[in-house]
């Protein structure tokens, strides 16, 4: 099955030191690139900060935009995997193993047609 | 016998009743576990129970009930998925594997086993854990789930059906944990079998006899647990705990449904052989020596259901017991209890002390200001006792318990 996993921002990204950072940087990276090998990630990106967000908001037809994300700063997505795993032991398993030391994910079996 | 002989309409709804309540859980594991679709499997299980219920009064009841159910439910299943389109590119694949769906189900623990772990899977709300296994394993119907946790019915059969449907479109697998996975797992499972136990025996108040079914339930789920676990020694500690107090039950309340306190319980009353049965569980669950809450609970149990009386109990005993449980659950609710075994030991004072250490985090728990009560009142301290009753009495709603406490009060004169 098919699904998607939204990364949140956690508070590492805005507090910790640069080094901190980049040693959290350097495991995402390597986590990625581990399971884009071995297929289990389908496609996989990462988001600009949410303060570039744009929320366009369709009320009885007319549209109107938002300056900010849809979700509220601590919940922000800061990026996504869409994964091909046998079930959702296994896509909770793998969300479980994002080297981050804080933030959700969301898990989202995909419509597949 | 005619069809419209009412005696003979009658056995033949009690039996299938009966027959139901044991093989529900068995029929819809295996159906389950073959049509994927938790709704279709209740469906066909319904249906083959309608037409028992048409059938039996006029033929009388089969030799194998439950062997007749799961062949008409499989005969109903096989007819519906070759109606249905849904199924047209599995069918063959599904015909065969109904067809060869054995009549006695040589598979079941295994099956059953499936099924409760999917039931009790952590993506699932604990409420809908709870609500599900009752559902699908058990075979209780939303309405009969509803009254015993007593939520309106629609709240419930929304919570199973949300549950059912989350589990076929997330893809949570229809299986039982590999070992490996079991010790993470399992607790979750035992906890809603504690659930259900604990709502039977504690909880709300409600209908006498339905309670007493959920107690059934639990120890029924706690035995498949242990019967298809048979090297984790938690679930037979479970069983044992649950068989236990399932022992006292017919003591536990007196003439006028008021609850009856452990120290003044008829001990000749308490159902001896399930006593035994459930000491020989503890002893089998130590022997394969890896000890847990539920195990330590039971022995507390056993404890007193083995001591002749109040006054004969093992209170040394106990408080080792107590500090081994302390250990693995360190909740102020069992620093509670445990304080009432010291009053035992070293007295009302010393007890007190250890009680109202807890306040900050008990404060809103009946049962400690109940516990303080008491030992305000061993003291001699007979209005301050009086006042934690009345601050009991405003935090429980279980009318056996109310009753209980308001005859303390009035017996110690502090209804004023």
């Amino acid at each position: 099955m098919k699904y998607v996993l939204l990364l949140t921002r956690g508070a590492w990204q805005e507090e910790g030191s640069e080094q901190e950072r980049a040693q959290v940087f350097g495991g995402i990276v390597e986590w990625f690139t581990k399971y884009r090998a071995d297929g289990t990630i389908v496609e996989a990106n990462q988001l600009r900060e949410p303060d570039t967000a744009t929320t366009v908001v369709v009320e009885q037809g007319r549209s109107t935009m938002i300056d900010r994300p849809l979700l509220e700063a601590k919940e922000a997505i800061g990026g996504y995997a869409i994964v091909e795993v046998p079930d959702l032991d296994a896509a909770l398993a793998l969300a479980a193993s994002f080297p981050v030391p804080d933030g959700k994910v969301e898990v989202r079996p995909i419509v597949e047609r | 016998m005619s069809s419209a002989d009412p005696v003979g309409a009658q056995a033949a709804r009690s039996l299938i009743e009966r027959v139901f309540r044991e093989e529900a859980g068995r029929l819809t594991a295996s159906l389950v576990r073959l049509l994927g679709d938790f709704d279709l499997a209740e469906e066909m299980v319904g249906e083959a129970v309608v037409e028992a219920l048409r059938r039996w009064p006029s033929t009388g009841p089969p030799r194998r009930p439950g062997a007749w159910l799961l062949t008409c439910a499989r005969n109903k299943a096989l007819d519906r998925i070759r109606r249905e389109a849904r199924f047209q590119d599995r069918l063959p694949q599904l015909a065969a594997r109904i067809e060869a769906l054995p009549d006695s189900a040589e598979r079941e623990p295994d099956d059953r086993l499936r099924l409760i772990f999917t039931c009790c899977h952590p993506a699932l709300d604990p409420d809908a854990q709870v609500a599900l296994t009752l559902r699908a394993v058990v075979g209780l119907t939303t309405a009969e789930i509803a009254r015993a946790f007593l939520v309106p019915e629609a709240t419930l059969a929304k919570r199973v059906t949300r549950a059912k449907r989350k589990i076929a479109t997330a893809g949570i697998p229809y299986r039982a944990p590999e070992p490996e996975e079991r010790a993470e797992r399992l607790p979750q499972v035992m906890c809603v079998v504690y659930l259900v136990f604990n709502e039977g025996c504690f909880t709300t108040g409600g209908d006498l006899g339905v309670r007493r079914e959920l107690v059934d339930d639990a120890e029924w789920l706690a035995a498949l647990l242990a019967g298809a676990l048979p090297q984790e020694p938690e679930p037979l500690g479970l069983l044992a705990l649950i068989r236990l107090h399932a022992a006292r039950w017919p003591a536990r309340l007196n003439a006028d449904g008021r609850l009856v306190p452990l120290a003044d319980q008829d001990r000749s009353r308490w159902d001896a052989p399930r006593i035994r049965s459930a000491v020989a569980l503890i002893e089998r669950a130590a022997s394969l020596g890896r000890t847990g809450p539920y195990q330590i609970e039971a022995a507390i149990a056993a404890v007193h259901c083995e001591a002749p009386g109040w006054k004969e109990t093992d209170w040394p005993q106990l408080l080792r017991l107590y500090d081994m449980l302390l250990a693995v659950d360190p909740s102020p609710v069992v620093r509670l209890n445990r304080a009432v075994v010291i009053s035992h030991t070293r007295g009302p004072a010393a007890a007190l002390v250890q009680v109202e250490n807890l306040s900050d985090r008990l404060g809103h728990y009946h049962l400690f200001h109940a516990t303080r009560a008491s030992l305000l009142r061993d003291l001699g301290r007979a209005t301050e006792a009086a006042e934690a009753d009345r601050q009991a009495l405003r935090l429980t709603a279980n009318p056996a318990e109310r009753s209980l406490l308001t005859a303390r009060l009035r017996d110690s004169g502090g209804t004023g």
